[in-house]
């Protein structure tokens, strides 16, 4: 679809909303302006082991991350997050990123967005077939531990109705980072939860490469089960499925299979053009609060292996973290690949990665 | 003759008043015994925590242990109707995340997930206080109510009459299997409550602790609740700041990702 249709779109939307909010009952509130501000500090120190000669050993970051939301009367919103940081490896750099900084316009049933924002349309925890415009997942550090996770530059439009949610956005590859495969994107999304299915129809265009399509759905079963899953067809058939599956004592279990066709888009770095189609386990195992007890909840463990099946490499992760008080919290993060030389996850130039750091959170 | 007439008067007026008298007992007793409306009692006990159709609260828990405070927690609570609640979560340790609840179905957004999760029935009792106890109040639209006995409950200088109830969960989105809950009989104000899972065990119970005229409602102010597992352990959890206000459908919505 040509921007230009998009933008026009989302105009006259905001004119019919602006009709439909007239209607609308006043808002009682307790106060016009509502706020909330984060800033997290966080020293990471990487060690690498059995690394080649001319690669360094240690990777140190340190960064701060501050966000700011702003709402004024429910209708009107700011919000940004930042990243600042400072990485000593070959050389020292200092570089600020912008993870986040949107507007956005409340109106009736509609919401009006611009600016850079994270979306995340795909229901799966370490890969996703299907969400267009979300950040890339990583299956080795899934939660992005960091924050690194930048959002993407868009004009987006939502429109809610009981159980139905529609979603048109645009978004450009300008102002993204060199280096990255992003495209000027439009895309649309229906979502509706029926039956205690969320499901999701996703279709759109990357301007000048393809067209796609396809779903996504999670649902709960009985008491302790969740499955989820994602099918998106882009020149061939990506699909997901997944399941978490919780204990009573806590402990969680995450389960998933991910086959992505291999094409430009869909294609990890290390993996050959020839390679054909990919296939991927993951699998988590883990508890926050580690027990009820004193000296205990202040403890998270958590380890997962990611692997692929046509290539036979993996990689194991371990991660723990202990909480001091409200504020201050320590973690250790290791990842462990193993495999061939010319194999995805053996082919990391280092046995082991040990990350351990302190992180302040206000 | 007359001797007769007046034994006979003598018997019909001995029956005339036994009579009465058992009447007067019967009538007694089954005025004693009718059971109050269950339902109507449970609805009316969940205006002390739902004061109004839309509303917004501040929730503190203070986690106990062996008697000392171990953790505090803060919570905004946004609750539209009986099915629709959204939580906030405000300490630094969990600032960012937020528990969505429509229906029988929640989920939770984790700043350092990837998307929404939903939660399974189990993960909603994780916690001292669980999130089905900040995200759950309105025991009609999830039990069904029914009357057990009446029994006076406090202390011997201030014992007070309660209705007591036993509570069956109704729908899947019961944060428990099974409810004894106690009501004052004056006016349905919960007094204290049993919580017992699916399978029997007794795994909490809960103290109405205070109350407080917020906004022209007479609204639950102060709630402890002592787990039954753990004897030394038990969070208080403090409502402030209740107001009504109108909150649109679409904060309800599950795919919204600017949560707050």
């Amino acid at each position: 679809m040509n921007p230009a249709h998009v933008i026009a779109l989302c105009v006259v939307a905001a004119g019919l909303a602006q009709c439909a909010a007239a209607q609308d009952p006043p808002a009682q509130e307790g106060s016009a302006y509502e706020t909330r501000y984060s800033i997290a500090v966080i020293n990471d120190a990487t060690f690498y082991a059995n690394t080649a000669p001319h690669v360094p050993a240690v990777l140190n970051q340190m960064l701060v991350e501050p966000t700011f939301d702003l709402h004024y009367r429910q209708r009107w919103s700011f919000s940004t997050s930042l990243i600042g940081g400072t990485t000593t490896y070959t050389d020292n750099t200092t570089q600020l990123h912008v993870r986040e900084t949107y507007t956005g316009l409340s109106v009736g049933d509609f919401d009006f967005t611009a600016g850079r924002k994270l979306v995340r349309w795909g229901t799966g925890y370490a890969f996703t077939a299907a969400g267009v415009l979300d950040p890339p997942r990583n299956p080795t550090d899934p939660t992005d531990r960091l924050n690194l996770n930048e959002g993407r530059d868009m004009i987006k439009t939502d429109y809610v109705r009981g159980p139905h949610a529609f979603t048109l956005a645009w978004s450009t590859a300008e102002l993204a980072r060199s280096g990255t495969n992003l495209h000027d994107t439009t895309a649309f999304r229906y979502n509706v939860l029926v039956y205690g299915f969320d499901t999701a129809l996703i279709a759109g265009n990357d301007r000048g490469s393809d067209t796609f399509g396809g779903f996504t759905f999670t649902r709960v079963l009985g008491q302790a089960w969740e499955v989820h899953g994602e099918s998106m067809w882009r020149e061939q058939e990506a699909l997901l499925l997944g399941a978490k599956y919780v204990m009573h004592s806590g402990v969680t279990f995450i389960g998933e299979f991910y086959t992505p066709p291999n094409t430009p888009y869909y294609r990890d770095a290390g993996v050959s053009p020839f390679a054909g189609r990919q296939h991927y386990g993951f699998l988590y195992a883990g508890k926050s609060r580690l027990r009820q007890l004193p000296g205990w909840k202040e403890w998270d463990v958590s380890g997962s292996i990611v692997t692929n099946f046509d290539d036979h490499s993996y990689t194991g992760v371990f991660d723990v973290n202990r909480w001091f008080g409200t504020h201050f919290s320590a973690y250790a993060h290791v990842q462990v690949p193993a495999g061939g030389r010319g194999s995805e996850f053996g082919a990391a130039p280092y046995a082991s990665a040990n990350s351990f750091g302190v992180r302040f959170q206000l | 003759m007359s001797n007769v007439n007046c034994t006979l008067r003598t018997i019909l007026l001995f029956f005339l008043i036994a009579f009465l008298v058992t009447c007067a007992i019967v009538c007694r007793a089954a005025t004693a015994t009718s059971a109050p409306d269950a339902v109507a009692l449970l609805k009316h006990s969940d205006t002390y925590r739902n004061g109004w159709p839309s509303f917004v609260t501040r929730v503190k828990i203070t986690n106990f242990e062996s008697g000392r405070s171990d953790e505090e927690e803060l919570y905004e609570v946004s609750q539209k109707g009986t099915d629709k609640t959204y939580v906030e979560f405000l300490t630094p340790r969990e600032k960012g995340r937020h528990v969505l609840m429509l229906g029988d179905d929640m989920w939770i957004y984790l700043p350092d997930t990837s998307r929404p999760v939903r939660i399974t029935p189990l993960e909603r009792l994780s916690g001292d206080a669980s999130n089905g106890d900040v995200a759950r109040t309105n025991y009609a639209a999830d039990y069904t109510p029914v009357y057990v006995r009446t029994e006076k409950v406090g202390p011997e200088t201030n014992t007070e009459q309660c209705y007591v109830l036993e509570l069956t969960a109704k729908r899947k989105g019961a944060t428990y299997q099974r409810i004894l809950y106690w009501v004052r009989a004056e006016d349905a104000r919960p007094v204290k409550a049993e919580f017992y899972l699916t399978s029997g065990k007794h795994i909490k119970s809960a103290t109405f602790d205070e109350y407080v005229d917020s906004n022209g409602k007479m609204l639950l102010r102060k709630l402890t609740l002592y787990d039954e597992i753990r004897h030394n352990s038990h969070s208080v959890l403090e409502y402030s700041g209740a107001v009504p206000r109108a909150l649109p459908d679409k904060l309800f919505y599950q795919g919204r990702s600017d949560r707050f």
